[in-house]
């Protein structure tokens, strides 16, 4: 266990921004932080970084609890390290920005260079060793802010919108960063994102917050959908990539045609060859295309022309595993599906 | 005219030929003024660090009084010091009247709040991000403060110069605490004062180029780190 909030809740001029009754963060893992603009996922992160303080309750940082005094803090932000939505590189060249780290823990200067090389080499930026850190693109300056994080090895990356603001190219090139530093460096991250096809991608739990708190609702599966007709009763919903799901028409508002459908994991049906069905609705052909386990269940990322998540707990995933590009149904029935 | 074009024909003559009683005034107007901001350097970047850095009850009203303390007049200045140190006062035995030291404590009080202020204008105007940055990095507190320093450093140089500017050009500190007394406390502008109460302008203009040419010097230099400041904001 990395992180451990009990009832946490932040005040800023009177206004509650954060209220965590509980929430557990697990170590070595990749946490993605969803929500909307102002639901406390910058707050929670700078919390969590060791730079704001609560106004109650606790927060454990690898089972010890977090006294906020400025020699304990101190301390824990040197394992933790913060990169923000809009980095900030401070004047200099790139060289520079990344001694900082190394040069406030006291690394030796002839060990700092092959540090500074590596952590470069590992964001693609080996070449701008020497440029000035202002003149950088956004992502660059992204991409370097990484890096400055990244060579001081810490055990905790938390990182706000790491995709935030930069182009395709360099978005698919952070994700493959924080890939890496998850799996090379087992550097636990926990990032904050709007998009739930990277938290999707890159995450092994997903955290929801909604006005500061915890969301009730699932949000592994939210998907955009439109609505194309009715049939018998149902309402035919339009996914992406022309995946079609219907829901009893009670259930939708009528005159609304573009909605948001929450698909609740927990409630999803797996069915492997093999496996008897009879013919209903809310079947569908896909692929497995990820596994990943945490917390005593295993999360299964099925494509289907649209990417859905599914929680197996694990006796129910050892009895017969699936194996990825394994083709499988995906039955998905009437109460695991929420509209919008 | 003529009487100008004359008295600056003379006073270039006088500034090319380094005329020694030239040469004693402008030494001792720059060593009093450039010691002068070096002390208050010393006690005002802290200060107007500290004061933009922290957060404190009646920070507001320290912000007001040191705002006030700008428009204090010299002469209130020599004024005060003057009631200190005059042999009646607290400090008279330290015999400080009429001396460059004086002078200096006098230009110390005068630009201290000068100094103060424009080191927590270019404080507060740098990115608070720099402040977490730093911290997330692992940076103690001088660390940080250290990074916020040197992010801010035109402007902090750049108050250091008005500083100098403020003093080199007073009259009001070096008159009274200072008495302009021939080769130890005359300084540019109290001889400037004085050469014209004789009725003699050759020496005031020549003082008066060089006071100005100073000036010049100082505002250029000012500029460009504004300029600086005004470029890293972009």
């Amino acid at each position: 266990m990395l992180y451990e909030i009990n009832k946490l809740i932040r005040v800023h001029q009177g206004r509650t921004i954060l209220d965590i009754p509980k929430l557990v963060i697990p170590a070595g893992k990749i946490t993605s932080l969803i929500g909307p603009n102002g639901a406390g996922k910058t707050t929670l992160l700078h919390l969590l970084a060791f730079l704001d303080t609560p106004s109650s309750g606790t927060i454990s940082f690898r089972s010890s609890p977090v006294h906020f005094v400025a020699k304990e803090l101190h301390l824990l932000r040197q394992r933790v390290v913060l990169v923000d939505q809009y980095p900030i590189l401070f004047t200099g060249s790139v060289y520079k920005n990344l001694e900082f780290g190394l040069k406030v823990r006291k690394i030796e200067k002839k060990k700092r260079r092959p540090l500074i090389q590596e952590a470069l080499e590992m964001v693609g930026m080996q070449d701008f060793m020497n440029a000035e850190a202002h003149k950088l693109s956004g992502g660059e300056t992204k991409r370097v802010a990484l890096a400055r994080a990244l060579v001081i090895k810490p055990e905790v990356l938390l990182c706000d919108e790491p995709t935030a603001n930069v182009d395709s190219e360099n978005q698919e090139i952070i994700q493959s960063i924080l890939e890496r530093a998850n799996g090379r460096e087992k550097i636990s991250i926990l990032f904050a994102t709007h998009s739930l096809s990277q938290a999707r991608r890159l995450a092994d739990q997903t955290v929801t917050l909604k006005d500061g708190r915890p969301s009730e609702l699932s949000r592994e599966n939210v998907l955009p959908a439109s609505i194309v007709g009715q049939d018998e009763g149902r309402v035919i919903c339009r996914l992406q990539n022309d995946v079609h799901i219907t829901v009893p028409a009670a259930s939708h508002s009528a005159g609304i045609s573009n909605v948001q459908i929450f698909l609740n994991p927990a409630k999803i049906s797996l069915l492997q060859s093999g496996e008897p069905f009879a013919a209903q609705e809310n079947l569908l052909p896909g692929k497995v295309v990820k596994i990943a386990g945490g917390n005593g269940q295993v999360k299964i990322t099925i494509d289907v022309g649209v990417h859905v998540d599914i929680f197996l707990s694990l006796p129910e995933y050892v009895r017969k595993p699936p194996l990825i590009g394994e083709a499988v149904f995906l039955h998905i029935p009437d109460e695991a599906i929420t509209i919008e | 005219m003529d009487l100008i074009i004359e008295s600056f024909k003379a006073a270039i003559l006088l500034i090319l030929a380094r005329d020694h009683e030239l040469l004693v005034i402008v030494g001792c107007s720059l060593k009093v003024s450039g010691l002068a901001t070096v002390f208050a350097a010393v006690v005002g970047l802290p200060l107007g660090f500290l004061i933009a850095f922290t957060a404190f009850p009646g920070k507001r009203l320290t912000l007001t009084c040191l705002n006030t303390l700008l428009a204090l007049p010299t002469v209130v200045i020599g004024l005060l010091v003057y009631t200190l140190i005059s042999r009646r006062g607290i400090l008279g035995s330290l015999d400080l009247l009429y001396t460059q030291k004086a002078m200096i404590i006098g230009q110390i009080i005068l630009i201290i709040p000068v100094i103060a202020t424009m080191t927590i204008a270019a404080i507060s105007r740098i990115d608070k991000r720099y402040r977490t940055t730093a911290q997330t990095l692992g940076a103690n507190s001088c660390q940080v403060a250290w990074v916020i320093c040197f992010e801010a450093r035109y402007g902090i140089i750049a108050a250091a110069i008005a500083a100098f500017g403020r003093v080199i050009a007073e009259i009001g500190i070096s008159m009274m605490l200072g008495g302009n007394a021939k080769g130890f406390t005359r300084t540019m502008t109290t001889a400037m004062a004085l050469e014209y109460d004789k009725g003699e302008f050759i020496l005031a203009v020549a003082l008066g180029i060089i006071l100005m040419g100073l000036a010049f010097a100082i505002n250029m230099i000012f500029q460009l780190f504004q300029g600086r400041v005004g470029a890293d904001a972009v």
